[in-house]
């Protein structure tokens, strides 16, 4: 075993004079001797290098060219900017916290609020509320009409952009049109902040502004208001809010010849039926009606 | 090092490269295969990849990427010619001062039979012994060529010790 080593040393160059000889004294190195010598005179067939290298240059190769990708500042940019959208849109799809609700012309709807409050809204209204913020503030946006059933807590505040109404636990009913604003309150205590003024409400109350003047409105003795039941109610309103109204329960639009807007109208129009609606509201005011496809023309008799 | 990268791709650097490692190329491939034409086709197609994907090729690593490209073309060829090395013109016998016919003749009759033995080993033993005996390559050198360890080159040196030697002394 050693020998053998020792021999592989040997053809390696590594095996000193000493340890030759050694090696020499144990094993017969003749034929190894001979084999080391004579096999390093044998030789491969000798190439023409030039030659070779002329042939190889005819050989026409094509450099394989690397696949650069540059640094495309471009395409960062894009990536980036489809990340955003994706980051952006997936936090609006997964974590959006704003509710909004709106309704269509002659359309109510009935929605319950995180704490059990209930909201009916009337047509063409649109409610918004935060449901992240909810718990901490019951805060509401609104702008149109609608019937608020409170549950008991903390203070339940409905702000539009007339004026803020806050309450604890009540049921009341809030109407913002352009150049209206009313509060009606059906049960419990409704405070409503108009122009920094609060005025407190009782049931049966109501608190209205008609073009920026405050109205004092007979009480009410309903429980529920009127257009719950799909009837339109009103206690000495002018009557342009009456038919703007009205507009929004039938799709229809109304034009007035030689009647004067400002006329108090007290009554009531249903929702059911255009041509009762119309006669509830013309005949108490004597006038007379015309309905043209959507176009409803009232005149003087 | 970095005004060099790539400089396989430059023709003139490359020819240089070429020229220098033509030979011991086609020498390591004629161990292999024994036939001098087709151990050129295997170096010049092994040159051929390199050239191809010169960018893709560190310079620093490009000859040993040669041997093993040598390698792995030679082992794509399944058919291959008995290994009959030649030997160099006027080879002097050990005993230079011995000049006696008789002796000469029994120099030359081994001389054949080492040729012959030399045709019975292994590739791997026979690539191994030559690199070692012609090119006078240490086994480190050579295993780094082949890219195997010292010590499979070892077992293949002392393999190819043992054939060579029982296939002489036999005869």
């Amino acid at each position: 075993m050693k020998n053998n080593n020792d021999i592989l040393k040997w053809f390696d160059n590594e095996l000193s004079e000493q340890e030759f000889l050694e090696l020499k004294q144990t094993e017969n190195l003749e034929i190894l001797e001979k084999i080391a010598h004579y096999a390093k005179h044998m030789q491969a067939p000798e190439v023409d290098a030039q030659a070779a290298l002329t042939a190889f240059r005819n050989r026409k190769l094509r450099k394989k060219s690397p696949k650069v990708i540059t640094f495309n500042f471009n395409t960062v940019l894009k990536i980036a900017a489809i990340l955003v959208v994706m980051l952006t849109s997936s936090y609006f799809l997964f974590f959006n916290n704003d509710v909004n609700f709106e309704t269509e012309i002659a359309q109510t709807e009935t929605l319950t609020l995180p704490d059990g409050s209930e909201v009916i809204l009337n047509a063409a209204s649109k409610l918004h509320y935060s449901k992240k913020e909810w718990q901490s503030n019951r805060l509401l946006d609104l702008d149109g009409e609608a019937f608020f059933k409170v549950q008991k807590g903390e203070k339940f505040t409905v702000n539009t952009s007339a004026g803020t109404v806050q309450v604890l636990g009540t049921q009341f009913n809030v109407k913002k049109r352009t150049g209206y604003f009313e509060v009606q309150c059906y049960e419990g205590l409704v405070a409503v902040n108009y122009n920094s003024k609060i005025v407190k409400l009782s049931p049966g109350k109501s608190f209205r502004v008609v073009d920026n003047t405050i109205q004092l409105v007979d009480d009410f003795k309903a429980e529920i208001p009127s257009w719950l039941q799909e009837e339109s109610s009103f206690d000495n309103v002018p009557l342009g809010e009456v038919l703007k109204e009205l507009q929004r329960q039938y799709s229809i639009i109304v034009t007035l010849q030689n009647v004067d807007e400002s006329v108090l109208f007290k009554g009531a129009f249903t929702h059911k039926n255009l041509e009762i609606a119309l006669k509830s509201i013309t005949i108490p005011l004597d006038l007379n009606y015309k309905i043209e496809g959507k176009h409803v023309v009232l005149s003087k008799k | 090092m970095e005004s060099n990268e790539n400089k396989l791709c430059e023709e003139t650097y490359f020819n240089t490269f070429y020229l220098q490692h033509v030979q011991s190329a086609s020498n390591f491939a004629y161990y292999k295969c024994g036939d001098s034409d087709s151990a050129l086709d295997f170096v010049q197609d092994a040159f051929s990849k390199i050239w191809e994907n010169c960018s893709k090729i560190d310079f620093t690593k490009a000859k040993s990427y040669l041997f093993t490209t040598i390698n792995h073309l030679f082992l794509n060829k399944v058919k291959h010619a008995k290994v009959v090395m030649q030997y160099a013109k006027a080879v002097p016998y050990i005993d230079q001062t011995n000049e006696s016919p008789e002796y000469i003749l029994q120099e030359e009759e081994f001389k054949k039979k080492l040729q012959d033995a030399i045709a019975l080993l292994t590739e791997a033993q026979r690539e191994v012994f030559l690199l070692n005996r012609i090119e006078g390559k240490k086994y480190r050198e050579i295993a780094e060529l082949l890219g195997v360890s010292q010590k499979a080159v070892e077992k293949r040196m002392s393999g190819a010790l043992k054939v060579l030697r029982e296939h002489i002394e036999n005869i």
